[in-house]
């Protein structure tokens, strides 16, 4: 019964209820939705950061990382040999590396070349779909070179312009030649995408000597869930090289991901910590404009744990009427716009491309947070109503109920 | 006879450090079984003071109150508490009810506290209802009774924990003298039927003289008790 009484003294004062429910059921919408928003987000940089960027896994000479010279590779067929093995591996590419200077008429620019076979690269990175301009690299036509629209723009490049890369060999030794823009690429990491520019493979290992050779290897897989094993097998079967999962390669983006997770619930603490004082507020209101009745209450018997704990069922109640609403509100907006996407581009313009994010996000709202938000409303519920039903507890009868 | 109330020497004194007020002074009284008494004196008096100590609602400066063989000031709060809900059953003057329940959770709701089965409740909830005679009010919330419903229901709540006794400080205040007279009824009926043994203050002489003792105080002293004065003569 205590309950009963407690729910239909929820709904005594019709208005001020409602506009409780309301705001928790509203502030339960926004906070999941901006958290689907966020891990939207999150998604997507991991799919672009695997799909597009790093791969899942990447082997190198060990020497490779410390200074990209050169002469740190490794023989293409031992590394072909093991990959080909591996069933859940997708497509993988090797390519030359090497850092250098890219010279025109109007000005230079220190710059990584990047060595490709073109179906290999497209394979594992769809490199080929970010061309916006002009042609792909053709592995039939030599000293191609592909750069992005953000460096064409800064050093005024054009389709057809001849520049000059100025190299590095496997001795050190200075190399240079001449390379044919054939397209502008644009990918959605605008910060690389200025630093990195793309030539047939056989034509950079033509210039530096390292044909046969590779100074990375990048590895899609079918799935995301297969990483640690293949990681596994890989550090077995290539003990002398490097290997490196996308979190090590790209810690940022693991950052971001992991960050997600504490930043969603720091929104929602906040929202749910503004709530709690109109909860609060209401509840006192409540219990002071029933003292007599709480008074007359305790006087016919009611113990001071059933007093207590019928203001904390009614503050619980109070609280958490609105939040099953909020939430199913936030859910259906996200199946919504998971499908549609928000496109923020118009919005944002450029600057989420800075970021390395997609201009377009479809928000995802994982389940566990759903849950876990639930629990922190509860959690709220029960501390707000600490304050009123103590505040009750402090009425004695007699004084409460003198006419 | 079976002592029920047994009062001894109380006094209170409101706000003894600054300007002291005495509202009950030295008074004793002795309560049987089956007794119909009323309080009685002008506003003022200290009834409503007496009847709370009793009903260990308040306590005494001075004095003690032993119910049914238990002294109450030896008691913890929350045992008080229980002790009130098992023996002593309160009419108010006003707000005895619970507005969001109807007239049968009302009356209910005390024997929940009690935690007597649901059979057992429900019979009892009708009976009560039935000899007040709100048979046809069960389902009703207190704001679609008249005053006088209410009371009726508040006598019937006060009833149902099966008490030792029942305090009601001015049950016919707010009522009208039909209302006032309909109550005073049911009160002697459940008195003479059920052997309930009733203290009630009031200054109305229509109410006293339906009363089978009559104490009353003047300034916190009772000045003559019908009782005492009926042993003398
Ligand atoms: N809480 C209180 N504080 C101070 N004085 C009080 C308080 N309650 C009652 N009194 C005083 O005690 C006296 C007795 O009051 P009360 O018991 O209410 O009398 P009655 O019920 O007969 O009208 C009155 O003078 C009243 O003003
Ligand atoms: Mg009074």
């Amino acid at each position: 019964m205590l309950t009963i009484i407690a729910w239909r003294n929820l709904w005594r004062n019709r208005t001020r209820s409602l506009i409780i429910t309301t705001s928790v059921a509203l502030g339960m919408w926004a906070g999941t939705f901006i958290m689907a928003i966020y891990f939207g987000m999150g998604e997507a940089r991991l799919r672009i950061a695997i799909d597009n960027e790093v791969s899942h896994i990447q082997v190198h000479h060990p020497g490779f990382a410390d200074d990209k010279e050169a002469k740190y590779n490794m023989p293409m067929d031992s590394l072909d040999q093991v990959f080909q093995q591996i069933p859940a591996i997708k497509a993988y590419s090797l390519r030359s590396v090497t850092t250098g200077m890219l010279a025109t008429t109007s000005g230079s620019q220190g710059i990584q070349v990047n060595g490709v076979d073109p179906a290999a690269e497209q394979a594992t990175r769809g490199m080929k779909d970010f061309v916006q301009e002009g042609d792909y690299l053709d592995p039939e036509k030599r000293n191609r070179v592909l750069v992005s629209t953000k460096l064409a723009q800064k050093l005024k490049l054009d389709i057809g312009n001849k520049i000059v890369l100025t190299l590095l060999d496997t001795a050190n030794n200075i190399t240079a030649g001449a390379f044919r823009i054939c397209g502008l690429y644009h990918t959605n990491n605008a910060p690389l995408d200025e630093l990195n520019v793309f030539v047939r493979k056989s034509d950079l290992d033509h210039l530096i000597g390292t044909a046969g050779r590779a100074h990375e290897a990048a590895i899609l897989l079918h799935r995301d869930d297969d990483l640690d094993s293949v990681f596994q097998k890989l550090k077995q079967a290539l003990p002398q090289y490097r290997i490196e999962r996308w979190q090590e390669i790209s810690p940022e983006t693991a950052l971001v991901l992991s960050s997600l997770d504490t930043y969603s619930l720091v929104f929602i603490f906040i929202i749910l910590l503004a709530l709690s004082f109109g909860i609060i507020n209401t509840m006192l209101m409540a219990v002071l404009e029933r003292t007599r009745e709480i008074g007359m209450l305790m006087a016919v018997g009611m113990n001071k744990l059933k007093v207590f704990g019928m203001v904390v069922w009614e503050t619980i109640m109070l609280a958490v009427v609105g939040a099953p609403v909020g939430l199913l509100a936030a859910w259906l907006t996200t199946l919504w716009l998971g499908h549609t996407g928000i496109n923020l581009g118009p919005v944002m313009g450029e600057s989420l491309r800075d970021f390395g994010y997609a201009p377009v996000i479809y928000p995802i709202l994982p389940w566990h947070n759903v849950l876990q938000t639930m629990q922190l409303v509860l959690i709220t519920a029960v501390v707000a109503a600490i304050f009123p039903a103590l505040k009750a507890l402090r009425l004695k009868p007699v004084e409460a109920i003198r006419t | 006879m079976q002592t029920v109330i047994d009062a001894h020497n109380i006094s209170k004194v409101y706000n003894p450090d600054t300007i002291p007020v005495h509202a009950v002074n030295n008074v004793h009284l002795h309560l049987n079984r089956g007794e119909f008494t009323a309080l009685v004196g002008p506003s003022g008096s200290g009834k409503t003071t007496l009847l709370n100590i009793i009903g260990g609602l308040d306590a005494p400066s001075e004095g003690q109150v032993v119910i049914n063989g238990v002294d109450i000031s030896n008691l913890k709060p929350n045992q008080l508490i229980d002790f009130r809900l098992h023996n002593i059953g309160f009419v108010f003057q006003a707000f005895n009810l619970i507005p969001v329940l109807t007239a049968s959770e009302n009356v209910e709701f005390i024997m929940l506290l009690q935690k007597k089965p649901k059979a057992e409740r429900n019979k009892r909830v009708q009976e009560l209802l039935a000899s007040v005679g709100l048979s046809d009010k069960l389902d009703a919330r207190p704001n679609q009774l008249s005053g006088g419903q209410q009371q009726r229901v508040a006598v019937a709540r006060a009833l149902a924990s099966r008490p030792q006794f029942i305090l009601a400080d001015e049950p016919t205040a707010n009522l009208d003298s039909h209302s006032a007279a309909t109550l005073l009824d049911i009160m002697e009926k459940m008195n003479r039927e059920e052997d309930v043994t009733f203290l009630f203050s009031t200054h109305d002489q229509r109410v006293i003289d339906r009363a089978r003792r009559v104490i009353t105080l003047v300034d916190g002293r009772i000045e003559s008790d019908s009782a005492e004065t009926q042993i003398k003569h």
